[in-house]
């Protein structure tokens, strides 16, 4: 971990992470696109092969604030009432820490995203890679760019809610 | 040198006589599908052997994904462990994924680049067209072993544009004559044109859904399942029409309608079409048994699929880009094709729903009923309009008699 990081810094950061999961595992689409900047923040999702193999495709692909809205839009919105319901718990280790000026960081860590599905038992929907750009904004941070590197070569169901 | 097996000795002909527990008899009513066929685990190894074994062509990708000498891919027929390379001679061939020595599993990668294939057990080495080149202490092998005999096994397999089919069957018709005449014109205009595309990657999933109840419910159906569509005030085209061949495949045209930013979403290039002529905008291909291939607005989606038992599919979502685009149509492209048509895509979340909960409501006594469009009991609907579910029922019929089914009242 990088030796420039301030302990006020890594608590942000710290938190950041905490409300992403807390958001997601709540199933809180509003409070999962809070956790990014409010102009020119990105997220994707994309496997570990495209990713490998340098092949541009994802799963998720919202290179602009207006996307990661719309995102919430879909789930909220456009999606409601026609998926199986699964809620999800994510576990995450932070990994590397890397100042990049500007107040920002670079930052990756391991994720572990447990699923259930209404009515049934839990099962590992995939692991991963976080691969953030953070910014500390006064007292917290915000995600510029979040990019989650599933590990599953083969997702086992379709998928609704962000990792 | 490679062997050349059609067919599999060891899985069996096909007979195409049903031995499991689903109807002994189908319904006399064209428009009822017995729901046992989507439950049924003995049917399931019966269509292992009539048709993913048997006399059909299977779609296992395209010459895009493996574009370089030495590239390749593997991929499961059924059971069958297939891998697809492209020789230095710039050939695609299809091997059985097994070593002829023991018959271990030869290569392990999902995809790759290799100057040959080697297989670790015993060393056997093989060339990029299948030759056997090398395999230590051959002095001491059997009498009658010769190197030139032990060749990978080459599973038949023909292309059109690019997609490379594959069959095991001993009696498959040429691929011409399979996909007919209706399917090319809609194909060739679904995949650029000329099949001259580039892999930009992909989407793999699986769905806990029957083959068929994936298949029966991933091609072209009535859009009152997408909300998207309501919600962006985007009406479908009505120029469009869709066609079926007596062997199972459908193909669907329309123009694309250009919506109006209604502002429900923050970025319409999502649904923007940067294409040049909206007339070729929508095409849907679906081919027995189970691929569906689609370009819709720029996306260019062929989605190959896998059964992989009775109750689970797996489908493999390849999206590609057009050899002749530039920058920036390849960009808008990757940004369309990963948010709209896939797994986890706007308008197609919702089909993905649907192959799981059709399967589970699937389980229950008696029939998938078709209703719009059907103007007959007793025939089989080769006119039908471009928003009528009947569309499906040749494939049914099709199926049907691969398989053996009698219907209700038949000698």
């Amino acid at each position: 971990m990088s030796q420039t990081i301030t302990a006020a810094h890594s608590a942000a950061i710290d938190a950041l992470h905490s409300a992403y999961l807390a958001a997601l595992d709540k199933g809180d689409m509003a409070a999962w696109a809070s956790t990014f900047a409010a102009d020119n923040a990105r997220y994707f999702c994309v496997s570990t092969e495209n990713d490998r193999r340098g092949l541009p495709l994802a799963l998720m692909y919202d290179d602009c604030r207006g996307r990661i809205d719309d995102r919430v839009s879909f789930v909220t919105k456009v999606w409601a009432g026609t998926y199986e319901p699964y809620r999800t718990r994510h576990f995450i280790q932070r990994l590397s820490c890397e100042a990049a000026g500007n107040n920002q960081y670079r930052v990756t860590s391991g994720f572990t995203i447990m699923m259930s599905a209404e009515g049934g038992t839990t099962a590992v929907l995939t692991s991963g890679e976080y691969r953030d750009l953070i910014e500390i904004q006064g007292d917290s941070a915000v995600f510029c760019e979040r990019r989650a590197v599933y590990d599953a070569d083969v997702l086992p169901r379709y998928i609704v809610f962000p990792f | 040198m490679t062997s050349q097996y059609i067919g599999n000795p060891a899985i069996g002909s096909p007979t195409g006589n049903y031995t499991g527990k689903a109807p002994a008899v189908w319904p006399a009513k064209v428009n009822q599908i017995p729901k046992e066929v989507f439950g049924d685990k003995s049917l399931f190894e019966d269509e292992l052997k009539n048709i993913f074994y048997g006399d059909c062509w299977h779609v296992v990708g395209h010459f895009a994904e493996i574009p370089n000498a030495g590239d390749f891919k593997t991929f499961d027929l059924g059971r069958v462990p297939l891998l697809i390379a492209r020789g230095k001679d710039n050939q695609v061939r299809v091997f059985y994924n097994t070593c002829t020595h023991r018959g271990n599993q030869l290569e392990v990668a999902t995809s790759g680049n290799r100057k040959e294939f080697e297989c670790p057990y015993h060393r056997w080495l093989f060339s990029l067209d299948g030759a056997l080149a090398a395999c230590p202490g051959s002095k001491e092998f059997a009498p009658d072993f010769k190197q030139e005999n032990f060749g990978l096994m080459e599973v038949k397999s023909a292309q059109f544009m690019g997609i490379i089919f594959v069959t095991m069957g001993k009696n498959t018709p040429p691929l011409t004559e399979w996909l007919g005449d209706v399917v090319p014109p809609t194909l060739s205009t679904l995949l650029g044109g000329d099949g001259r595309l580039k892999l930009l990657g992909y989407q793999k999933v699986r769905y806990d859904s029957n083959w068929k109840g994936y298949n029966d419910n991933d091609g072209y159906h009535a859009p009152m399942l997408h909300t998207a569509f309501r919600l962006l005030n985007w009406q479908g085209g009505t120029t469009g029409f869709q066609r079926m061949t007596k062997n199972g495949h459908v193909v669907f045209e329309a123009e694309l309608k250009a919506i109006q930013n209604n502002g429900f979403v923050n970025d319409p290039s999502l649904v923007e079409f940067k294409g040049s002529d909206p007339a070729k905008g929508s095409r849907i291909v679906q081919l027995f048994p189970a691929t569906v291939m689609v370009k819709h607005l720029d996306i260019i989606n062929l989605r190959f699929a896998m059964a992989r038992s009775h109750d689970v599919t797996e489908v493999h979502y390849a999206y590609f880009a057009h050899e002749d685009d530039d920058e920036a149509m390849v960009q808008h492209r990757i940004r369309q094709s990963s948010n709209l048509l896939g797994p986890c895509g706007m308008i197609s979340m919702e089909d993905a729903a649907i192959f799981q909960r059709i399967h589970i409501g699937n389980q229950t006594p008696g029939f998938a009923e078709f209703q719009k469009g059907v103007t007959s009991l007793s025939e089989v609907p080769m006119d039908v309009k471009q928003n009528d579910e009947t569309g499906n029922l040749p494939r049914w019929e099709h199926y049907r008699k691969v398989m053996g089914f009698k219907r209700e009242g038949e000698k």
